[in-house]
């Protein structure tokens, strides 16, 4: 089975702060068919985006597949809070990488 | 009831928007102006210190335009959250500048200012009495925190905004308000559907950020009777199902339900329309008032003081030493300073400068950017405690050292440089009140 990068078949892929302890990731996509066609593999979970940031599961505290929006929503917690010592994203707005390079099964 | 349209200039006042939306924004009869001026967002610093987010020539200027416009048309002018954090020295700040424009425009108006500060006791006796709960920190509130808070504000809702509207107020600067609450407010006033109102609050306080392309700029919405019609200001702009849709997830955990003050908000029968090409209809929303009033405190302690050296490393002998030269000399310099704590950090650039613990790339790198980090609890022993690291690190010996001169290639003397008080949250909890106006006295003053 081939498999392409999750940034490949989504519109857009971010992260962002939700308050200074948790950090939201928005999956975004052109359209139901290509929203429901990822869904549909299982592999943007909980479980895969906790081992994408190499976190346990309990870490990520919400996971919403969003039809209205054709978008899913992960959220984790931060490992340290906003702005405290040794934190290095104020905003949480770079934090999208691993989640963007999750492989998705296609074909 | 009739439409209501409210018009909300940019996503943070301070951060510009188009004069040309605005006056096509205008043109189409809004009945307020109303814009959100802060957040948690940009860190703990501006509630801690009470320095302004954005600079007093920005918002002079940008609230020059938007009380001009608004007594030009007659209608009243809402900022939330002024200063960035909306503490009461915020609040005072931004109310100097409304005086200054006032005189210097020859304008004539009820200026109502709106604190948000809460004193300390009167979040000590909540703890006391069992009504904080914690609401994202992970650990209680504690009379120990907030005996270290130095700042402590509460996010109102509507209902304090709306207290200075039934007193004749045409301009109101109001300290720290829950986002969507500063948008809400005059419709709510006006009797429009609350859940419709907040809903509508929560896409509109970030202005054109809901449309496409987003920016930061001007923004309308208008309330009918079981509807609300967005619409940018700019013509060069549209709103689309998608670009409301998708922005109605920005920057909150749950997309289906939001809890605000007194209230949560169920989004999950919510439905977009498109109307034209530049417009999107949304119904649906639905709101529950909780048993009990919350309201969301904001608190900052002192950290310490910061200091930082900025330092590039281009030697791959170095980079590939460097977990273990950085471990050694954070060690070092604990055992230095002791017993007097310092924290240290660095800040990997080109390794996990940005992740940290989250980063799983390994990928060996050609040029590292180093920021060494020390907060300790005075700004001396910070700098002290800098300068023993970055030269340590400048003249570390390891297994394999190929040059023997330096680590470290600091782009600036001094290499260490003194950043000033350092803020965290400490709290970030839910207390109950008695009334939603309580705490959040409303004062006039005839410009």
């Amino acid at each position: 089975m081939t498999t392409r990068p999750l940034k490949d078949l989504a519109d857009i892929v971010r992260s962002k702060n939700a308050g200074p302890y948790r950090i939201t990731f928005d999956i975004l996509f052109k359209d139901k068919d290509r929203y429901e066609a990822v869904r549909a593999t299982g592999a943007i979970s909980a479980e895969s985006v906790a081992r994408a940031y190499g976190i346990d599961v309990s870490q990520v505290s919400s996971f919403f597949e969003i039809d209205m929006a054709n978008a899913i929503k992960i959220t984790i917690r931060r490992p340290r809070a906003q702005g405290s010592s040794g934190d290095g994203d104020m905003y949480g707005c770079q934090h999208h990488v691993p989640l963007m390079l999750i492989a998705v099964p296609v074909g | 009831m009739a439409a209501i349209t409210v018009l909300t200039p940019t996503g943070t006042l301070g951060y510009g928007f188009g004069d040309d939306a605005l006056a096509r924004g205008m043109s189409l009869g809004p009945a307020v102006i109303a814009v959100d001026a802060g957040s948690t967002d940009p860190g703990p610093h501006y509630l801690g210190s009470g320095k302004p987010l954005v600079s007093d020539v920005s918002i002079k200027r940008e609230l020059t335009a938007l009380i001009r416009a608004g007594r030009a048309a007659g209608i009243p002018v809402i900022v939330g959250s002024v200063g960035g954090a909306g503490s009461g020295v915020q609040v005072e700040r931004t109310a100097r500048l409304v005086r200054e424009i006032a005189r210097e425009q020859g304008l004539n108006f009820r200026l109502a200012t709106i604190r948000s500060d809460i004193p300390i006791e009167r979040a000590e006796r909540a703890v006391a009495a069992g009504e904080i709960v914690d609401f994202e920190a992970g650990a209680p509130l504690t009379k120990e925190l907030l005996d270290e808070t130095v700042t402590l504000v509460a996010q109102m809702g509507h209902e304090p905004i709306c207290a200075a509207l039934d007193g004749g107020a045409e301009v109101i600067i109001a300290g720290r308000a829950c986002d969507d609450s500063v948008i809400a407010a005059f419709p709510i006033w006006r009797g429009a559907d609350p859940a419709l109102a907040i809903h509508m609050g929560k896409i509109l306080e970030c202005g054109a950020f809901s449309a496409e392309p987003f920016a930061m700029d001007v923004m309308l919405g208008t309330v009918e009777e079981d509807s609300f019609l967005l619409e940018p200001g700019s013509t060069a702009r549209r709103a689309s199902v998608k670009s409301v849709a998708a922005h109605s997830l920005y920057e909150r955990e749950n997309p289906f339900k939001q809890s605000g003050p007194g209230h949560e908000i169920d989004l999950s029968g919510c439905s977009f329309e498109q109307v034209g090409e530049r417009q999107v209809r949304v119904r649906g929303a639905t709101l529950t008032e909780t048993a009990d009033y919350y309201v969301k405190l904001e608190g900052a302690r002192l950290a310490g003081y910061r200091s930082i050296a900025i330092a590039g490393i281009r030697c791959p002998t170095t980079i590939r030493a460097l977990d273990a030269i950085l471990d050694d000399v954070r060690r070092k310099a604990l055992d230095y300073f002791a017993p007097a704590p310092i924290a240290v950090a660095f800040h990997v650039y080109g390794g996990n400068g940005v992740m940290k613990e989250l980063e799983p790339d390994t990928t060996p790198q050609r040029e590292i950017g180093l920021v060494i980090e020390v907060t300790a609890a005075d700004q001396e022993l910070a700098h002290a405690a800098c300068h023993q690291i970055s030269g340590a690190m400048l003249h570390y010996h390891y297994p394999g050292i190929i040059n023997t001169s330096g680590n470290l290639a600091f782009p600036y003397s001094p290499s260490d440089l003194d950043l000033g008080p350092v803020y965290e949250f400490s709290a970030y909890h839910l207390m109950k009140v008695d009334t939603p106006t309580e705490l959040f006295p409303v004062r006039y003053e005839d410009l």
